[in-house]
């Protein structure tokens, strides 16, 4: 056993209302530069929807993360040497009109126009080109569904069989805020021939080197959720560093911090990097989720944390992991899920799935609706979110459903039909959790030097400048 | 003249290369890279990029082995004048064809077919892809002017390189040489002087270490 620490994120989609705060808050700090315009580290998605960049769900295209052959785990994208033999040009690789090609306004126009009989225009000029453009696409294209016809061909339902209608009653939709998910298996980390591309030892963040960074692009295809991009001005990859700098202080990614419905959670995992391998392996794709659960270890039992001792996991993240928001809602209580577990890079993004209203079809007069008669179809979620198994996501429903009737129960003194699965402080920790959602609940992020120097940072008062405690 | 050309021009040309590398290497490794803009436009690099590298990885191998291997090697192997140069021409004359045929797409692509690729391309791009143009010309002009065999470059050129390298350079060895060959020599001084500079520095990352290293990598902080 040799135990890691995991910085992972939850996000309860119940209470995403598509805001795009995330995406924007993210965007002024880290993407608003020449080369990296195109780029949202965080983006927002209307599903069912093709999403950005388009299509990225369908890896019979992009040929992105793992497979299984012969059941040796490799990635999709070929052999190392069959996929050197792509450095001069590489077939997979998207390119800025599968994103979109960014713009901004001629606002000037708008001020120095000459007195005319009609309104002045600012009209759309491209940020690469600089010439004037026609807008074709964008980065949330497909909000609330607004594009209409690209909504059906989501490649999700391409699985489920079956096509959508478009009629009113019948339409769903949900929101799917996407950051890189900080794999446990990371594809772009194998597929990077210049090994620039490396998971932190301390925290699991996976980063690009953009001193190590040759531009061989290898990474962005390579990644199922398409979260690398190329920055055209550098040249060089550049992807979501879960705001790095912040945890390393103890604050959460900005996208986090600014999440309006509070729906975001932060906090330490542990896991077992002995089993990362042969979870990643798991031969039945609908149970990779349960191997992903297996090895996120239990920060209380004692042969755990003498692991993580002795693999140099420092007491203060110790201490993280057992007071851990995300680790409730992983492992706990299991009701949080990963994003596309059967690409088999193991995220560690995960995601509360959204309850939704009762459909027009199940008239019966209840206050909440069984789980298969609500509006988002259990398929759609489970092939989100369980590789297509739907026993894994009903199960997660029902739970956040069970707490809704105890919550209830508790407010109209009515009795419970029958017994529920926990017991009620369970459900008032997960209400207070889920519904409260705390700012000091929702994120537990241990700072990155603090146990492990105090002492020596009280040494070293007034006596260095800009070195880091402890002489690095 | 031809003091300056053969004898202190390639020591000039020479040195910046390799300095200027590791100067670049060790100071400015951010911006060491590829340069590639496949992003950009990607369609038309698909048959030119590949032609251009195999022709351009192709030529490489018949330099080292006209220029490094003395031509007493080749003979004692068996290979008389005649065998040589018509192995040499049947390697040469593809390698030729692909390096300034890929070469030439790559050219229309940069600078005729995309708006996108003009933001792409820096000064220093049209100074290299101009060089790039002469040096790659030269010597293809050079190979299909010599097909009939009348200069032979293994007793004059090569020669002539590798007393270069072992530091007494043989600036006589030089003095009957064509003049597109002569080209030829002012034009690889000059790449080898923009190579640190430009994005030819990417051939020196070959991922070879790559096929050996483990799938995912771990760094601490």
């Amino acid at each position: 056993m040799k135990i890691k620490a995991q910085i992972s994120m939850v996000m309860n989609l119940d209470k995403c209302i598509g805001c795009h705060t995330c995406s924007i808050t993210c965007k002024n700090v880290w993407t608003n530069r020449q080369g990296a315009e195109y780029m949202y580290f965080n983006n927002v998605e209307t599903k069912p929807g093709i999403g950005y960049p388009k299509h990225w769900e369908n890896q019979e295209k992009w040929q992105g993360g793992w497979e299984l052959k012969n059941g040796e785990l490799r990635l999709r994208s070929g052999s190392k040497l069959e996929r050197l033999a792509k450095l001069f040009y590489h077939p997979d690789q998207p390119e800025m009109d599968d994103y979109y090609e960014p713009w901004t306004y001629d606002y000037e126009t708008l001020i120095n126009t000459k007195r005319k009989n009609h309104q002045p225009v600012a009209r759309p000029r491209s940020l690469i080109t600089q010439q004037r453009m026609e807008i074709k696409w964008g980065p949330n294209w497909e909000d609330d569904l607004a594009d209409g016809q690209s909504a059906r061909q989501d490649y999700n339902l391409k699985n489920m069989g079956t096509d959508i209608t478009m009629e009113f009653h019948d339409l769903f939709m949900k929101y799917l805020p996407r950051v890189c998910n900080h794999c446990l298996n990371p594809a772009c980390v194998a597929a990077c021939p210049s090994g620039a591309i490396y998971k932190r030892d301390e925290d699991g963040v996976v980063l690009v080197s953009q001193e190590g960074c040759r531009g061989w692009r290898h990474c962005i295809p390579a990644c199922p959720y398409k979260k690398v991009y190329f920055n055209w001005k550098t040249n060089k990859a550049e992807k979501c560093i879960f705001c790095f700098p912040r945890l390393e202080n103890g604050l959460p990614t900005v996208c986090s911090d600014t999440c309006v419905g509070r729906l975001r959670y932060m906090g330490v995992l542990l896991y077992d990097m002995d089993k990362v391998k042969d979870a990643a392996s798991t031969p039945h794709k609908g149970e990779i989720y349960h191997s992903m659960l297996d090895i996120i270890q239990d920060p209380f039992a004692p042969e755990v944390i003498k692991a993580a001792k002795a693999s140099g996991v420092p007491a203060n993240w110790l201490l993280a992991a057992q007071n851990s928001p995300v680790y409730r809602l992983i492992k706990e209580w299991q009701i949080a899920l990963p994003l596309h577990p059967e690409y088999r890079t193991l995220p560690m993004v995960w995601y509360v799935p959204p309850l939704s209203p009762i459909t027009r079809r199940a008239e019966a007069d209840v206050y909440l609706p069984a789980v298969e008669d609500m509006r988002i179809p259990l398929t759609y979620l489970a092939e989100l979110f369980a590789a297509g198994n739907t026993a894994i996501v009903s199960r997660v429903l029902q739970r956040l459903l069970d707490m809704r009737t105890f919550m209830r129960s508790r407010e109209t003194g009515e009795k419970l039909s029958r017994k529920l699965e926990y017991d009620e402080e369970t459900y008032l920790a997960m209400y207070r959790l889920l519904g409260i959602a705390k700012y000091k609940e929702r994120f537990n992020i241990p700072a990155g030097l603090q146990g492990e120097t105090k002492d020596k940072m009280r040494e070293l008062q007034g006596s260095c400048g800009y070195n880091c405690p402890g002489g690095c | 003249m031809n003091e300056f050309m053969y004898g202190i021009m390639p020591y000039i040309a020479l040195t910046i290369f390799v300095g200027g590398t590791i100067f670049r290497y060790t100071v400015y490794e951010r911006n060491w890279t590829t340069k590639s803009s496949e992003f950009l436009s990607k369609r038309d690099l698909k048959w030119a990029n590949p032609l251009f590298h195999i022709g351009l990885l192709m030529a490489f191998g018949g330099h080292c082995i006209g220029i490094l291997v003395p031509k007493f090697v080749t003979e004692a192997a068996g290979t008389d004048e005649h065998m040589y140069h018509l192995v040499s021409l049947a390697g040469g004359l593809p390698a030729a064809v692909l390096f300034l045929g890929g070469f030439l797409l790559l050219l229309k692509r940069r600078f005729a077919a995309s708006e996108r690729m003009a933001v792409n391309t820096s000064n220093m791009d049209r100074l290299l892809y101009l060089v790039l143009f002469l040096t790659i010309l030269s010597g293809t002009i050079g190979t299909v002017s010599n097909i009939p065999g009348g200069f032979d470059y293994r007793e004059s050129i090569s020669p002539w390189f590798r007393s270069l390298l072992l530091m007494q350079p043989d600036v006589r060895l030089m003095d009957n040489v064509p003049l597109v060959f002569q080209f030829h020599m002012l034009m690889w001084m000059l790449t080898a002087i923009l190579f640190p500079f430009t994005r030819l520095v990417h051939c020196l990352s070959f991922p070879f270490e790559y096929l050996f290293r483990s799938n995912i990598i771990y760094r601490k902080k």
